[in-house]
């Protein structure tokens, strides 16, 4: 596993901080790519972020009414080491089963 | 190629400095070596720039070698290897991906009639140096055409050399010498392997620093040799161990080279065995373990103890992933082919 | 974009309120499925899909336009959404991605649809095939083909196409043009840029449409139907449409495209976009709305349970299903495998 950091954007014309209203997910919370993070505040708008990707939340930067500045630390996924195909599943790896036993008498000329 | 018993027959002994990395780290790094060190090398297939390619192999080497040497192309692999028929003739040394073993089918025509043969037609004038990587083989539980094992296709074409690692060590050192080949080599990468991890010494690729050519023991053994390659080096090799339980002592034989076939490091390993069963995922029919069967009786027919078995996938299209344990040669199966080979009696 | 001469008859009749009612219906009931077979694969109950997220418009509308009684469709392995609109049994359908058997267990011949066809391009020339056989017999059923932006790019649509226009088949050739073929956006697989274009070169009416309009779909799929099944040939569709989601669920879009990318492209949700519509020209209520989410949940809630339920295929059937006539070679591997494999 594999922790990735996600700053807060420029949410625009060059804002240099947002204030965090509500967060939307919560350590522990698995998300998808485009779901809604956290509801934050800047000078112009109040806007919902979405996550950037899919991933488990294993931490959150600031709660309601904290200020973050532009490309500080906001949320922090884990993601899967990078053991994926595009198709198909990583087999595991399993300590062998068998049931069939060999028997033999082995001339050792 | 060398096929010298010598080579066959060497053991890979604890290197004295390794990493530990993933087959597709290891075939990560090759290219990015490969690169590196040829600026006539080429790298490009479907969604192997941006993306690294859907198995990651080529990760970062856009980013890291440009758009001009690893580049996307569109969708079509008779386009991929026609074209990489054209760069070779223009001098480079293309190293094409054909996203999945299925995929080759659609490019066969300009594998066959075209990389193949040029260097044939043209009188030596137009080398083909081409290392066509194909994820390859299944285990995966992929939709259809993602399983497949054409290795004996392939090996069947005159003008191609066929090769398939098992391990991250074996990956390294083989697809860096397949790239600096002057021929084409089919490069079978095992998918089910890919995310394994395992010792590998990037400095030597054996003890006695020889080239990565012909077989590869990797368990010695007296009583039986298993020939394999592939995904199923590692199931041989686990089948290996619980054979000792029982008290037969098997030899695992990775033939590496899928053609040219190391011939003497097989008669290598079963004159002193004896006993020979051979294991692939692909069908049985004409498949290649009726070849590494006929070369271990041309050479070792005075000794066999027993004729060699077979144990392989069955002679249906590869299966979708429920039935995909059922196809592939399990451990099982394996103990079976071993068990009918020790109590053969001649007669 | 648009060179196919007004056809006459059922094809020019608009849509009635019940149909438009239905069609939001079908587009609910795909988009939930759709979403949940997301879940699924998160929640372990299938290894992997390939998810048609925004292209419902594209796919419902078309599927649409087919009849079921004498024409027949050939999907890739993208075409959820037109095997629902078919009347196909979901939960055969949906069984491929379960790895259950590749091609679905749904049989083909009574749902008209081809199996799925997981090789890019596959069965575009089959269907010219089918189609021409059409001809030969003096019947009057169509033939349509999906593929997408990235499949073009194969040699056999070249084929596939040419073929269809020198026999004059009675195919539909229906484009989905996603934006994106993995990780590679059409603009870097599409010379020229456009897919219909390339049917003036083989003679071929085509037409570019706004894929994520169901209306407009459909439409579109039912003139095309008409001119084929006059007589008249081949027809392409292109509908420009937008792929949502992820190639399939191991795929990750932010190796290779930004949310800003996404967004733009993407541009309104074409089942968002039809609801206003309904909604402005007063066809249908927020309660219909609700009870066609209702039903598309209850539906949902059956094919899962359909999918847990399913077990893997008897080993038997690999070897059964290979030919007509089994081969004694064959009857020796099914019997050892029984003696050495079955059940273990």
């Amino acid at each position: 596993m594999a922790e990735i950091s996600f700053p807060l954007p420029d949410l625009g014309e060059g804002l240099i901080e947002a204030t965090v209203l509500e967060w939307l997910v919560a350590p522990g919370d698995q998300v998808e790519r485009n779901q809604p993070l956290v509801e934050v505040e800047t000078t112009k708008s109040a806007v919902e972020l979405p996550s950037p990707q899919a991933g488990k939340v294993v931490r959150i930067h600031g709660g309601p009414g904290d200020k973050i500045n532009v490309g500080e630390p906001l949320i922090v996924f884990e993601v899967p080491d990078n053991t994926a195909g595009i198709v198909g599943t990583v087999p595991k790896e399993e300590a062998p089963k068998r049931r069939v036993r060999l028997s033999a008498v082995l001339d050792e000329d | 190629m060398s096929n010298s018993i010598l080579e066959g027959a060497l053991i890979v002994e604890s290197p004295a400095a390794t990493t530990v990395m993933s087959m597709q780290q290891a075939l990560n790094r090759a290219l990015d070596e490969v690169l590196a060190e040829n600026p006539k090398t080429l790298i490009f297939g479907e969604d192997c720039g941006r993306l690294g390619g859907v198995f990651r192999i080529t990760d970062g080497l856009q980013a890291k070698h440009g758009e001009q040497r690893v580049f996307d192309t569109p969708l079509a692999e008779s386009g991929i290897l026609g074209m990489s028929v054209g760069l070779a003739m223009a001098g480079f040394h293309p190293i094409p991906e054909v996203q999945f073993d299925g995929f080759a089918y659609p490019a066969i025509n300009q594998i066959v009639c075209q990389i193949a043969r040029m260097n044939y037609r043209s009188r030596g004038t137009l080398p083909m140096p081409i290392t066509l990587r194909v994820p390859s083989f299944g285990g995966i539980r992929a939709p259809e055409h993602h399983g497949e094992s054409l290795e004996a296709l392939f090996a069947h074409v005159p003008g191609l050399k066929v090769v398939s690692p098992s391990n991250p060590h074996e990956a390294y050192h083989l697809l860096k010498y397949a790239a600096t080949r002057p021929d084409p080599v089919i490069f079978m990468e095992p998918k089910s392997r890919y995310w394994q991890k395992g010792e590998v010494d990037l400095a030597r690729h054996d003890a006695a620093g020889g080239s990565p050519t012909g077989a590869k023991v990797m368990r010695e053994g007296r009583h039986l040799t298993l020939v394999a390659w592939g995904a199923m080096v590692a199931r041989c090799l686990q089948v290996a161990e619980l054979a000792a339980e029982d008290g037969i002592d098997i030899e695992v034989l990775d033939l590496r080279w899928l053609k040219p076939i190391d011939a003497a490091a097989l008669a290598a390993s079963v004159r002193k065995t004896r006993r020979a069963v051979v294991v692939h995922e692909a069908p049985l029919t004409s498949g290649l373990g009726a070849e590494v069967a006929q070369l271990i009786t041309q050479s070792c027919f005075d000794t066999l103890r027993a004729p060699v078995e077979r144990v392989t996938g069955f002679d249906v299209p590869y299966p979708s992933g429920d039935l995909e344990d059922e196809y592939i040669p399990n451990i099982d199966r394996i103990l079976f082919g071993i068990q009918r080979v020790l109590e053969y009696k001649r007669g | 974009m648009d060179t196919l001469p007004v056809a006459s008859g059922d094809a020019a009749e608009p849509l009635t309120p019940a149909q438009l009612r239905e069609l939001y219906s079908l587009m609910v009931a795909v988009r939930h499925l759709d979403t949940s077979a997301i879940a699924w694969q998160r929640q372990g109950i299938i290894p992997g899909y390939a998810p048609e997220l925004g292209q419902e418009a594209a796919q419902v509308g078309s599927g649409y336009a087919v009849d079921t009684t004498r024409d027949f469709v050939f999907p890739t392995y993208r075409e959820m959404g037109v095997a629902r609109t078919m009347g196909v049994d979901m939960v055969a359908y949906m069984s491929t991605h379960k790895a259950t058997w590749h091609g679905g267990l749904y049989d083909p011949l009574e749902s008209r649809l081809a199996p799925i066809q997981a090789v890019v391009a596959g069965s575009v020339l089959h269907a010219v095939g089918w189609a021409h056989g059409q001809t030969l017999d003096g019947t009057d059923g169509v033939a349509l083909t999906y593929f997408g932006d990235g499949a073009s790019s194969q040699g056999d649509i070249h084929e596939a196409l040419n073929f269809a226009a020198v026999l004059k088949a009675p195919v539909v050739f229906f484009v989905q043009n996603n934006g994106w073929a993995i990780s590679v956006p059409t603009e870097r697989q599409v010379a020229g840029g456009s897919v219909a274009a390339r049917a003036a070169g083989y003679g071929m009416p085509a037409l570019q449409i706004d894929g994520d309009d169901v209306v407009a779909v459909v439409e579109a799929t039912r003139r095309a139907f008409a001119h084929a099944r006059a007589g008249n040939g081949p027809v392409l569709i292109e509908a420009m449409t937008y792929r949502r989601g992820p190639h399939s669920t191991s795929d990750d879009p932010g190796r290779y495209r930004s949310l800003d990318e996404e967004r733009d492209g993407a541009g309104t949700d074409p089942l968002e976009r039809f609801r206003q519509r309904l909604l402005a020209d007063g066809i249908a209520d927020e309660a219909f709305f609700a009870g066609a989410l209702a039903a598309a949940k209850a539906e949902e809630d059956q094919i899962r349970t359909g999918i847990q339920a399913l077990g893997s295929r008897p080993g038997t059937e690999m070897f059964d299903l290979v030919f007509q006539e089994t081969t004694p070679a064959l009857q020796a591997q099914a019997a050892n495998w029984r003696e050495e494999s079955e059940h273990v």
